[in-house]
């Protein structure tokens, strides 16, 4: 039985447009969302994983860039064509977004209570003292001890753990059915770390809502996500389980990214970088855009651009996947 | 290079420049070609403008207004080029010891500056020609000082900064002296905001001589003066206004073109102004 | 709480030090007192004679302490051009430097940071370079030069307003604006470029993302952020006004402190010269002292 989608991406194209530039930097990209799971999008510096992000909620730098096709299809509305008001809506009510440097991400001019309280508002009337009682649910929620004291706290009052919980709770507030997180983990000591991605694992169960992780971090993967999509120069090249993909992944590029990952109990003492650079978006080679690093190419790969098909349990965008 | 081509586009540095220019000229060569300026002829005073011999007119005693704002342009950029130019050298010398040196040697010094850096400019002035009399010299005394302290401050909140920073940090590792470190690792780095303040306390420099020479305390006549021909020519603003228009407007361009070189410097310097499309594009 | 007790104390040294040394400064030159009250015939053992009954032959500190015990008992000796006691001066100086100093500092706010609001929202459209333009202008125009268009403008010609002299709340109008021009254009390139860099700031892509509206997070947590820096332009604001006010002043005729010590100068009215500058460094000082303390309570950092 197929459940109908919470989010669906479909042929989203976002570019770059200034004086004398223009080329797409996402490039059709289409993937969805269900409830209740955790869908991560890995990838190197500059895929385009962030951007896709944060196109969802429309918060990408709006002058140069900009949404050049596709939809974002969310209910019934596309957020792609939905009126500003509408989409201001939307954001922190039913979906949120949380980021990844969160020591510069809250305004330090207020206290936390007063960030949540505003937060709560700014989509629904209530008293201070519910407004109150939600933040310190949430808070609670988010794995912080002694909420109470921290609404009180200034935002340089916080170590980095704890004020990425208290966008976690800021986050919480309306009860959204997506949270995206964007680097969530990356900014945080590794101990930390490990506890946020349990919270967010925990959430997804307590409040049944999905999570879009964008990570470049395998490990953080592994760890908590059910579905996977790989990005490579602005598309996606592998999507499906977490199981399947690192399992045996299929296209030539998760293969080296996973063989880059160093692994206990692998056998293997020896770290396979992959060779080559990533080509720039204003300069992408025709055909397939990882010829020029892949040990699989074939005659095709060069001249033709792959479409991704599914391949048994995984969709893949390769002439020559690993089967 | 990218540098000089982003100077030719940029408006302000262009537009301040060409007018900078034309104030320099006119101050350089200005008095060797409209004569002398202070040959009085109390039969000929009050000479509109375009009348032979008197290009801008003449004042109240028949003297050339054109001849007396030419020189007056010489002495407002002797004593603003000069001033600022001391004031660099010696503010960026105080500011980078203090910030670098740290110690009771920077507690001295930023307790003189900031005792010296709350007072404004013209009080200074003011207590100065009440001090030792009236003239360029209390002028150039004060504006030097505070500018002197205001440049040191800014040097020294730089230096606090930078020293900071890994290159520093290694270079002391490296075992350099300290002199060199100041002058080959700091002293470029500390240059572009030296700069920008420095054209802003030209301008300062500038208004401040007028000032002073407009109520009386700067330079003292004969001396032409730019604030003090517009001084002069107060009492006549209804039927003859041009004797203060003129030497006004004078003064008006040149902090206008020096304001102008100095923001144009700034957003030149000051990576953070680029664009959000190379932001952008960079990532 | 410490660091503005600390603060305090520190102010009050300061001003014993800047006292002093304005104090020293002005004796420095006493031997022209003598001058002005002896007539030009005295021989030079009476000129020392002289000195020596005023006092100035003893140790500057000692006659600092002279000075300051009549200071503060309010006698402040005559003033040698129209023998007037200064004591019943000052009062009124006072009051009218104060209602020309205070107008000026309000208006540069109240009219500067909107105005800086503004062209931060609608950058880069005409309004914005409008405004941007008109104050670099404003701060390349001398306030002398300015006060001198203005009284062409709307009291020669147009007869609007009076052309000097403090009678009331027309003749504020012009010499308030003069001395604010180069304030309210400061302010205005201030508030600008605050707004504007605050506005891209990550915090503020934090509350887009929770659904804040954009006109809640521009007046709300963008002004609130770039508060600080125009706090600190406050600050500084007395010691500007103190300055430009003594030309000011003097241009408009308006009976205030500047005025007289500019007068003072000119005609080495020492007593005068003394106890006016002395009230100025006071003020100057104090402002600062206000101004620190202001931005210590405004900023969240440097309360706790």
């Amino acid at each position: 039985m197929k459940q109908t989608p919470l989010l669906e991406i479909q042929d989203l194209s976002i570019g770059l447009k200034g004086d004398n530039i223009e080329y797409d930097i996402v490039r059709n990209v289409n993937f969805t969302i269900n409830e209740n799971e955790i869908l991560a999008i890995v990838g190197e510096s500059g895929c385009g994983k962030s951007l896709t992000a944060l196109s969802i909620l429309g918060l990408h730098a709006s002058p140069p860039l900009q949404i050049t096709s596709g939809s974002i299809k969310f209910g019934n509305r596309d957020l792609t064509k939905v009126s500003q008001e509408d989409l201001r809506r939307v954001r922190g009510a039913e979906i949120a977004m949380i980021f990844q440097d969160p020591m510069s991400a809250l305004d330090p001019m207020f206290t936390v209570g007063t960030l949540l309280r505003s937060a709560i508002r700014a989509h629904k009337k209530v008293d201070d003292a519910t407004a109150e009682k939600i933040s310190l649910e949430c808070l609670a929620d988010a794995g912080i001890e002694d909420p109470r004291r921290r609404l009180a706290e200034y935002p340089f009052q916080l170590s980095g753990g704890v004020s990425q919980r208290v966008m976690i709770a800021l986050a919480l507030v309306n009860n959204p059915k997506i949270i995206i997180a964007d680097e969530p983990t990356t900014a945080l000591d590794v101990t930390v770390q490990a506890q946020i991605l349990e919270r967010l694992k925990d959430l997804k169960k307590e409040r049944g809502m999905s999570i879009m992780l964008i990570t470049h971090n395998l490990g953080v993967v592994a760890s908590i996500a059910d579905r996977m999509a790989v990005m490579y120069t602005g598309e996606i090249v592998e999507i499906g389980s977490v199981e399947n993909v690192f399992g045996k992944p299929q296209h030539p590029y998760t293969n080296g990214l996973l063989g880059a990952v160093p692994r206990l109990g692998s056998g293997s003492a020896e770290l396979i970088p992959i060779v080559g650079r990533v080509p720039q978006p204003d300069n992408l080679p025709s055909g397939c855009t990882f010829v020029d690093r892949c040990g699989r190419a074939v005659e095709k790969c060069s001249t033709q651009r792959p479409e991704l098909v599914s391949q048994g349990s995984v969709d893949v965008r390769c002439f020559n996947p690993f089967k | 290079m990218n540098l000089l081509h982003r100077a030719r586009r940029n408006k302000q540095l262009v537009s301040g420049s060409v007018l900078a220019t034309i104030i320099v000229v006119l101050g350089v060569f200005g008095p060797f070609l409209l004569g002398d300026y202070s040959h009085q002829d109390l039969l000929l005073g009050h000479l509109p403008p375009k009348t032979s011999g008197y290009l801008l007119g003449s004042d109240a005693l028949g003297r050339d207004i054109a001849a007396r704002a030419v020189v007056g342009i010489r002495i407002s950029l002797f004593v603003a080029i000069s001033v600022t130019a001391i004031a660099v050298i010696i503010g960026t010398a105080i500011g980078l010891t203090a910030g670098y040196v740290r110690g009771a040697i920077d507690n001295l010094i930023t307790l003189i500056v900031d005792f010296i850096w709350g007072f404004p400019l013209i009080l200074v002035a003011v207590l100065a020609a009440a001090s030792i009399g009236s003239g360029l010299l209390p002028v150039i005394l004060a504006v030097g000082l505070v500018n002197t302290v205001a440049i040191a401050r800014v040097v020294r909140g730089e230096v606090l900064g930078l020293t900071e920073k890994e290159f520093i940090v290694a270079a002391k590792a490296g075992g350099y002296s300290t002199v060199r470190i100041l002058l080959k690792h700091l002293l470029p780095n500390v240059m572009p905001v030296v700069l920008v303040l420095s054209s802003y306390y030209v301008a300062v420099a500038i208004i401040a001589e007028a000032s002073l020479s407009f109520v009386g305390l700067g330079a003292q006549p004969p001396l032409p003066s730019l604030g003090q021909m517009v001084s002069d020519g107060r009492s006549f603003l209804i039927m003859n206004h041009w004797e203060s228009t003129v030497p006004g407007v004078v003064i008006f361009i040149m902090v206008l073109s020096v304001s102008l070189i100095g923001d144009g410097l700034r957003d030149l310097l000051d990576p953070r102004l680029r664009t959000a499309v190379e932001r952008a594009s960079s990532k | 709480m410490k660091s503005i007790i600390s603060r305090v104390v520190s102010t009050l040294l300061l001003l014993l030090a800047s006292s002093l040394a304005v104090f020293a400064a002005i004796r420095f030159s006493g031997g022209d007192v003598t001058a002005a009250r002896m007539p030009a015939s005295a021989s030079a053992e009476d000129r020392e004679l002289f000195r020596r009954q005023i006092g100035l032959d003893k140790p500057i500190l000692e006659q600092y302490v002279t000075y300051m015990g009549n200071f503060v008992t309010g006698d402040l000796g005559n003033s040698l051009t129209s023998n007037a006691k200064i004591s019943t001066l000052a009062g009124e100086k006072i009051r009218n430097s104060l209602i020309l100093g205070g107008s000026s500092i309000l208006i540069v706010f109240i009219v500067g940071v909107p105005l800086g609001m503004i062209a931060a929202l609608k950058r880069n459209t005409w309004i914005d370079t409008g405004v941007t333009s008109f104050s670099v202008a404003g701060m390349a125009i001398p306030n002398f030069w300015l006060a001198l268009l203005t009284i062409y403008l709307f009291a020669s010609t147009l007869h609007w307003l009076p052309s000097g002299g403090q009678g009331g709340f027309k003749s504020l109008i012009l010499p308030a604006l003069v001395l604010s021009a180069e304030g309210i254009a400061l302010t205005v390139r201030m508030t600008r470029s605050a707004m504007l860099e605050n506005i891209g700031q990550d915090f503020v892509r934090t509350l887009r993302a929770a659904g804040l509206s954009e006109r809640r997070i521009y007046f709300k947590h963008v002004l609130r952020n770039s508060l600080l820096p125009i706090i600190s332009l406050a600050g500084l604001r007395v010691g500007q006004v103190v300055g430009y006010a003594l030309v000011v002043e003097t241009i408009f005729g308006w009976p205030g402190v500047g005025q007289i010590l500019v007068n003072g100068v000119l005609r080495r009215d020492y007593p005068i010269i003394q106890f006016f500058s002395l009230l100025l460094v006071i003020a100057v000082t104090l402002g600062n002292l206000f101004a620190s303390i202001g931005y210590t309570l405004a900023n969240p950092r440097l309360r706790k």
